[in-house]
């Protein structure tokens, strides 16, 4: 999995996440309310990548309105601004402003994880933002320099790693799809993920890339400190040609299946495009997954797609 | 070249779009979705609640009307539930706790029938001030859509095209003296903006009436000044969300449209005071002059509740009135 996965429940069911939401907002439920819904949500979303044959999973976002925002409401130094479009996608998310220093106030996401991992038999992936992503996605009205702001937050995210970490995350992915838009920040983002990277020990990492090729970043990201690096070969196919770069030894997450459409794609198409891929990795160093985060697809398509990718998986294994 | 034939010294005041619908008609929604109420009740019901919406925006003497889309659920849904080749698919999540159905382009797109102009002479037999024909744009519509049939997003978007520009006509053909092709999706790819400029051409070009399309929270700052080569009279642009950080790329290109002003942020409980939004109009007027703005509210403004609309939509009117009167001064 790369991240979020649906929050509406299937054609029919009741969406207790939403009703629950519009009663706080009416002042006719409690924050434990909510609470209670994002974790019976999260258990369902388990269920489902679980069911679907995916080795390791991730808490399904249940309870974040969108990467960043986990971030911002916790840590010192940020507002939550106006909203803006998510990349290329019809999803919006409220800007984060930087209006002070950037200070931790204790961890985002980390009682989450533990949630997730107290419920699911396969291991838990912690996702959170890249120090990169955040820069650019945020409004900096503090720092006024986009370096110092980056560096700024990367301490802060080391924190959530390392505390992530100690709650027993053997899995960590760092998302930094905005680094596809902005090659020239490679070098800046070499330091940044450096210090998150470094309080990681003993989580493996993945850093997770999408909505676009990576050709533009070049093979250097194959140089970034991470045990994994991501691609989303559905809007990026070019960057199948960066793996066939890719140094020896180098882990992949191939994002294969299509996670902004519907259309379902024929297992042999999959097995062909991995095909390609293994002729220059070896399959144990390979990964399979979703595009990007599933939460663009409606909940029935986003589980057929996840059992397309475990179906895919159990065939290309044997 | 669509002219304007509106009474005085021009920042008009109007809407984007989608009014809030009130609590009758959300209930009536959920009881025709459970088969309790027949679609001609719920049509009376729209039909009442667009005849309140026409006599508020008359009661505060707004210029250029909305018939508020109190039938429409989504803006591409509504489109989507009509014509062959797309179909509705299942929830996905726009922002925060805020979900829509997406569409599914099933086969070849196109359109049998007029979709909209029964409800536009409805709301127009309601007024005499003149009320704006409201489309959704042929790109917006295949970017909020799955695609599952056209092998690539070009066709898809020249189908739609064809099909809103027939609705246009129908539109201007039944009376309408300003037609909106809202594109709130142009903004999203760069290198897609000229896909935009081709589809918008297909849909105005037979045109002769004042042509508006409605563009938000995207990349402006890249999409400027490219986005004036949208065939369209006028551009309407969100600037409270914004915080009118677009103004300083006119300071570089000047605008020479006509502008739909957004002034205030419709994804907040928190109004706007008279006087933030007057300022907002007077920082405008310098990149734009008062016969070529109209102004209104960034978005449609469905998400907000009744009350809250009627206030932002008063306050608009009375910041406006503000400053039309000091710019009268400055005139004589």
């Amino acid at each position: 999995m790369v991240g979020s996965y649906p929050k509406p429940p299937d054609e029919g069911e009741p969406f207790v996440l939403r009703k629950a939401l519009h009663s706080l907002d009416r002042g006719e439920a409690t924050r434990d309310d909510v609470e209670k819904a994002v974790e019976a949500l999260t258990e369902q979303m388990i269920t489902e990548q679980e069911n679907a044959g995916i080795d390791i999973i991730t808490d399904g976002h249940a309870g974040w309105p969108d990467l960043l925002r986990p971030f911002a409401e916790t840590w010192a130094g940020f507002e939550v601004g106006g909203l803006l479009r998510w990349f290329d996608n019809n999803t919006y998310y409220r800007r984060p402003v930087c209006t002070g220093p950037v200070e931790c106030r204790g961890p985002a996401t980390v009682e989450a994880f533990r949630f997730a991992s107290s419920v699911a038999s396969h291991p838990v992936k912690a996702v959170i933002p890249g120090p990169v992503t955040f820069a650019r996605l945020s409004v900096d009205e503090h720092y006024r320099d986009h370096e110092k702001f980056v560096m700024a937050i990367a301490p802060v995210l080391a924190q959530e790693v390392f505390e992530l970490a100690a709650a027993g995350a053997r899995y960590i992915q760092i998302d930094e799809p905005a680094l596809l838009g902005a090659p020239e920040d490679v070098a800046l983002a070499q330091r940044a993920l450096g210090v998150v990277v470094a309080e990681a020990e003993p989580a493996e990492v993945t850093l997770a890339t999408y909505f676009g090729d990576a050709l533009r970043v070049g093979p250097e990201i194959f140089d970034l400190p991470a045990d994994v690096v991501g691609l989303d070969l559905v809007s990026g196919p070019a960057s199948i040609d960066l793996i066939e770069h890719a140094p020896r030894g180098a882990k992949i997450q191939a994002g294969i299946i299509d996670a902004r459409n519907t259309k379902l794609e024929p297992v042999d198409d999959l097995v062909a495009m991995i095909d390609s891929i293994e002729t220059a990795i070896d399959d144990a160093d390979l990964r399979l997954s979703p595009s990007a985060g599933l939460e663009f697809l409606p909940r029935e398509k986003a589980r057929a797609k996840l059992h397309r990718l475990g179906e895919v998986a159990e065939r290309v294994r044997t | 070249m669509g002219e304007v034939d509106l009474p005085g010294i021009g920042m008009w005041t109007t809407s984007v779009g989608s009014l809030p619908k009130p609590p009758y008609i959300l209930a009536a929604r959920s009881q025709r979705a459970r088969g309790e109420i027949d679609g001609s009740e719920l049509r009376d019901l729209e039909r009442r609640a667009t005849k309140e919406w026409i006599e508020f925006q008359s009661s505060i003497d707004t210029d250029l009307l909305v018939d508020g889309e109190q039938y429409r659920g989504d803006m591409v849904a509504f489109f989507a539930e009509e014509m062959p080749g797309l179909e509705i698919g299942g929830l996905v999540r726009s922002y925060g706790n805020r979900y829509y159905r997406k569409p599914i382009a099933t086969g070849p797109v196109g359109r049998d029938h007029p979709l909209t102009v029964e409800w536009w002479q409805f709301a127009q037999s309601l007024t005499d001030r003149p009320v704006k024909g409201m489309l959704t744009g042929p790109y917006t519509i295949c970017d909020w859509s799955f695609n599952e049939f056209y092998d690539n997003r070009r066709d898809l978007v020249l189908d739609l095209a064809r099909a809103i520009r027939d609705e246009a006509l129908d539109l201007e053909r039944a009376g309408a003296k300003y037609i909106q092709i809202d594109e709130p999706a142009a903004s999203t790819r760069m290198d897609e903006l000229d896909l935009v400029i081709e589809a918008m051409g297909i849909v105005t070009e037979p045109l002769s009436v004042h042509t508006i399309t409605h563009i938000c929270y995207g990349d402006f700052h890249n999409a400027y000044p490219k986005m004036l080569d949208i065939p369209v009279d006028q551009i309407d642009l969100e600037f409270a969300n914004s915080e009118y950080a677009l103004l300083e790329a006119f300071e570089r290109t000047p605008f020479d449209k006509y502008i739909g002003l957004g002034v205030v942020d419709v994804h907040s409980h928190v109004i706007e005071p008279v006087s933030e939004i007057a300022d907002g109009i007077r920082r405008s007027l310098r990149y734009i002059p008062p016969e070529r703005m109209f102004v209104d509210p960034d978005c449609g403004l469905k998400t907000r509740t009744v009350d809250e609309a009627k206030q932002m939509l008063t306050h608009i009117k009375q910041a406006v009135d503000q400053v039309r009167s000091e710019v009268a001064v400055a005139l004589r």
